[in-house]
């Protein structure tokens, strides 16, 4: 049987090197720039009848729109609208790899940490940064939790300093965990569909056709909760407790 | 498509949030905890344990925190 891990290795398809920096061209980024058109794709088509009455990707599209801008009310409340683009721009990003993934010979690009990881430390730099514009040295303040008692600071601010650097742990590993076991458990069933023959094979692969359903649910729901998270993030930067 | 208030999807949002922030603070507490270890004090291996420990106060706090903040909302 095959490597359950092969599907996520990764091999130069184009050598290139800019700057003595390695930036060949491989399958992950191939699915990268698929994903980027698609989405201007679907969009710009989605805008371009522009009339009162929407057209079936017209709706969709509006659909995502509202779905987006209402995480950011719930989040970060009507000021939050100001980060609607970058929100949006990592919504659907991470959504159409997640969903194009999922399909037979497609890479899927959120199961690389590297990926996952630049995005979640990208968004937590800039919610450091926000607050600090906001609030100046005062954002400081976030490494107290209200109420706490002098005595019991040595003690809260490690734990909380703690607490904010696994933001950016939690939320790369969230994604990337989720998609590579994912893949995996659908790789080793479907292997052991193939390898059991017509006689056992079915019953693997009925477990892969369900497994699959659940698979695009959880696609949806990590990209949604990675949103939503930079959303939760970006709102602790505006509002100090 | 599921709106963001739907009770279920949200639910499910929150559900998922707070194991893995478990394990995120205990890696990162014990992360720092074995580095200060290993570069900066001869505390050998009272750093780590100590960091192992305060990460997971930071998890179960933070678990406990996101579960009320869902409850008032």
């Amino acid at each position: 049987m095959e490597d359950p891990l092969h599907p996520f290795e990764l091999h130069t398809i184009v050598p290139l090197s800019l700057f003595g920096l390695d930036v060949s061209i491989n399958k992950a980024v191939i699915m990268m720039f698929v994903v980027v058109g698609l989405v201007i794709l679907l969009l710009t088509k989605a805008r371009s009848s522009g009339s009162l009455i929407p057209t079936k990707l017209q709706s969709v599209a509006e659909l995502l729109v509202e779905f987006i801008r209402g995480m950011i009310h719930d989040t970060m409340g009507p000021e939050g609208m100001r980060f609607f683009p970058l929100i949006a721009t990592l919504f659907l990003f991470i959504l159409f790899c997640n969903l194009l993934g999922l399909m037979p010979g497609a890479y899927t690009v959120t199961s690389q940490l590297v990926v996952t990881g630049v995005f979640a430390l990208g968004v937590y730099t800039l919610s450091l940064l926000v607050g600090l514009k906001i609030h100046g040295m005062k954002f400081l303040t976030i490494l107290v939790p209200s109420g706490t008692p002098g005595w019991l600071l040595p003690l809260m601010v490690p734990i909380e300093i703690i607490s904010q650097l696994a933001r950016p742990v939690s939320l790369s590993v969230r994604l990337f965990a989720n998609m590579t076991a994912g893949h995996v458990i659908l790789g080793v069933l479907f292997g052991l569909a193939i390898s059991g023959g017509l006689l056992i094979g079915w019953l693997p692969f009925s477990f892969t056709v369900a497994l699959y359903g659940l698979e695009v649910g959880i696609a949806f729901i990590q990209a949604y909760i990675f949103t939503i998270l930079t959303c939760v993030y970006m709102g602790d930067a505006f509002h100090l407790h | 498509m599921p709106s963001s208030q739907d009770p279920l999807f949200a639910g499910l949002g929150q559900a998922v949030r707070i194991g893995t922030n478990l394990l995120a603070t205990l890696m990162v507490g014990g992360g720092l905890g074995w580095s200060i270890d290993s570069y900066l004090l001869p505390t050998e291996p009272w750093g780590l344990v100590g960091g192992l420990i305060l990460g997971l106060i930071a998890g179960i706090r933070n678990a406990y925190r996101t579960a009320q903040r869902w409850d008032q909302s």
